[in-house]
């Protein structure tokens, strides 16, 4: 009886959710086929001749992008970004959210209350003199230059900050007796007990800058330096027409971040509801 | 914070032979808080606090990147506004923005919302179903304009095929300036996911016990629907139309990927119809070297975001008096 009134909601939720997935398979799908076999009137969702409706796939497109278009370097600039921005940004956030949240210094709490309206400035307010303060530092047109300028953030300071505040007391304070300095007490009883969190804005960090294009967009010119989303975008503009290699670029975009959220789900679904992946 | 109890325990413990007295942190702990702050504080310096003040003083200012800035007073502010030779799509891409923000956001709550209450009622699988439904918030927005300019495709885009199967025609989605906002709102609904996240929280958040005296008063659910989880869920709606309201107002990497792909050179789409606010922001400041004009935009943008968030807050003030 009460399958049959859950049916409906079933039935809702599976058209929903082919909606979310049909995208990514029918990219999938386009890029695993040959050009020839891309344009057909009758849509195919596997990867078939045209003529014969043999299985066909091919991976000369991601060859071709890798080699050719320079998605293979934009990989790696991307991985070596992410790679150096990630833990740099994990430790900046952490040690000032510890500070914010244990140090007791004349100033503190009005610091705080500054850096938050800080953040409420729409960072397109802020792009053309960051773009500025990039190009003084000599940073413009270089990997650093999307490193330096990213490498903090308030909002996982402000979350790191709420979460070390929670954390009982009586840990540091019998560390402290015997004798431990902030940084032993930081690094020995504040970094294990925070791991959920540290993982919830690592796991954020790497996604908001593994996607993000506008940053790499304002400060990079060199395509041998192009982040992945750059160079997808180049190659969506340079191929418009040829969909099979565009595909082949946004699954190599994609995959990497599909896979993250698959392993680490339930930390990312649970640290969304307070965090909104920064946007 | 002083802790005096900690303090008095700590003299009150004999110190071992040779080793100094520790009350607390002592005096250097000040100096330990500063220099672990010292790097956020030099980022939030030179990235936040220095940035938005210089917006504001090159917002009155003529400048490129290759000159120095000379100040031309509000003439940035009144051109922008006034003086539709000099500035024709000024008031253009205002309009796309607030038409995208109108259409954009009320769609993407209502799929939200429809998504949340639909995983709510179910048990059995409603991990996966929320997995899948999500999966489009961690894409790319580079990918996601790439995806969708093929499945807009006006061809063989599979949207036409699938509409083609229930008679509808083909469209030309992107390149039809009356179907770009709703072509453009949709793939904002497709990204609902994180709405749905914090709707769901909330739907978790109304005791059941509302729910049950709903019951035993008769309602039926459309009924308890709306007398009971709506009202129960309005704090995560006005939070959720806040913030989507601000988003919507700043879209552009996906606007800019999707039609910088069509054209070549960014134009926003046929007769502007896709050139959001920011993007022709992006346009003055990164193509035609006027940062001068892009600050002035982007304080009234800020000044806009402003005025309409309070104007949300007060409204939903007297609607709770």
């Amino acid at each position: 009886m009460k399958n049959i009134r859950l049916a409906p909601i079933y039935i809702a939720l599976i058209v929903l959710a082919a909606i979310s997935v049909v995208p990514f398979i029918w990219m999938l799908s386009t890029s695993f086929k040959h050009g020839h076999d891309v344009y057909t009137k009758v849509p195919s969702l596997l990867p078939l001749d045209r003529k014969t409706g043999e299985w066909a796939p091919t991976l000369e497109n991601y060859e071709y992008v890798f080699d050719l278009r320079g998605l293979g370097t934009a990989f790696v600039n991307s991985v070596w970004v992410c790679l150096i921005l990630i833990p740099a940004k994990l430790l900046i956030d952490a040690l000032a959210a510890y500070s914010f949240a244990r140090i007791p210094f004349p100033g503190r709490d009005k610091l705080f209350v500054l850096m938050l309206g800080g953040m409420m400035v729409p960072t397109i307010t802020l792009l053309v003199p960051r773009v500025f303060v990039t190009q003084e530092l000599g940073l413009f047109d270089s990997q650093w230059g999307l490193i330096v300028p990213n490498i903090a953030s308030v909002l996982d300071i402000f979350l790191l900050r709420q979460f070390f505040m929670s954390l009982p007391g009586e840990l540091e304070e019998a560390a402290r007796i015997d004798g431990a300095g902030r940084m032993q007490i930081f690094w020995r009883i504040i970094v294990p007990l925070s791991k959920p969190v540290l993982s919830v804005v690592t796991i954020t960090s790497f996604i908001f800058h593994w996607n993000d294009l506008v940053w790499p967009l304002v400060v990079l010119n060199d395509p041998e330096k192009y982040t992945l989303p750059l160079a997808l975008q180049q190659l969506a503009t340079a191929e418009a027409g040829r969909s099979y290699y565009i595909m082949a670029g946004a699954a190599v975009a994609v995959i990497p971040v599909i896979a993250v959220l698959l392993i680490f789900q339930r930390r990312i679904l649970q640290g969304i509801a307070f965090s909104g992946l920064k946007s | 914070m002083a802790n005096p109890v900690l303090a008095d325990r700590s003299t009150a413990t004999p110190d071992k032979p040779g080793r100094r007295p520790r009350p607390g942190f002592g005096r250097r702990d000040h100096v330990v808080g500063w220099l672990l702050l010292a790097p956020a504080l030099v980022y939030f310096v030179a990235f936040l606090l220095y940035p938005a003040i210089a917006a504001l003083y090159y917002s009155f200012t003529d400048w490129n990147l290759r000159s120095s800035p000379s100040w031309v007073g509000l003439a940035n502010y009144t051109d922008l506004l006034f003086d539709d030779v000099k500035y024709p799509h000024f008031w253009k891409s205002v309009q796309v923005s607030l038409l995208y923000t109108l259409v954009a956001v009320p769609l993407t709550l209502v799929a939200a919302l429809g998504q949340a209450l639909l995983i709510n009622a179910i048990r059995k699988g409603s991990n996966l179903f929320r997995l899948l439904l999500f999966l489009p918030v961690v894409t790319a927005e580079a990918a996601v304009g790439a995806i969708w300019r093929w499945l807009y495709d006006p061809q063989y885009g599979l949207i036409n095929i699938i509409l083609g199967w229930f008679g509808v025609p083909p469209q030309n989605w992107l390149n039809n300036p009356d179907l770009v906002i709703p072509a453009l709102a949709f793939i904002s609904a497709w990204q609902c996911g994180i709405s749905m996240i914090i709707y769901l929280a909330g739907l978790k958040g109304i005791p059941d016990s509302l729910r049950e005296a709903a019951v035993i008063d008769g309602a039926g659910p459309v009924q308890r629907f709306r007398k009971v989880v709506l009202p129960m869920l309005r704090p995560t709606t006005f939070y959720l139309l806040v913030t989507g309201v601000i988003a919507a107002l700043q879209v552009f990497g996906l606007v800019y990927v999707i039609f910088s792909a069509a054209n070549k050179s960014v134009t926003g789409g046929p007769e502007q119809a896709g050139l959001t606010y920011v993007l022709h922001l992006y346009l003055f400041a990164f193509r035609y070297d006027a940062m001068g004009a892009a600050c002035a935009m982007s304080f009234i943008l800020l000044v806009f975001i402003m005025i309409i968030t309070a104007l949300q807050f007060k409204f939903v003030k007297q609607e709770a008096a």
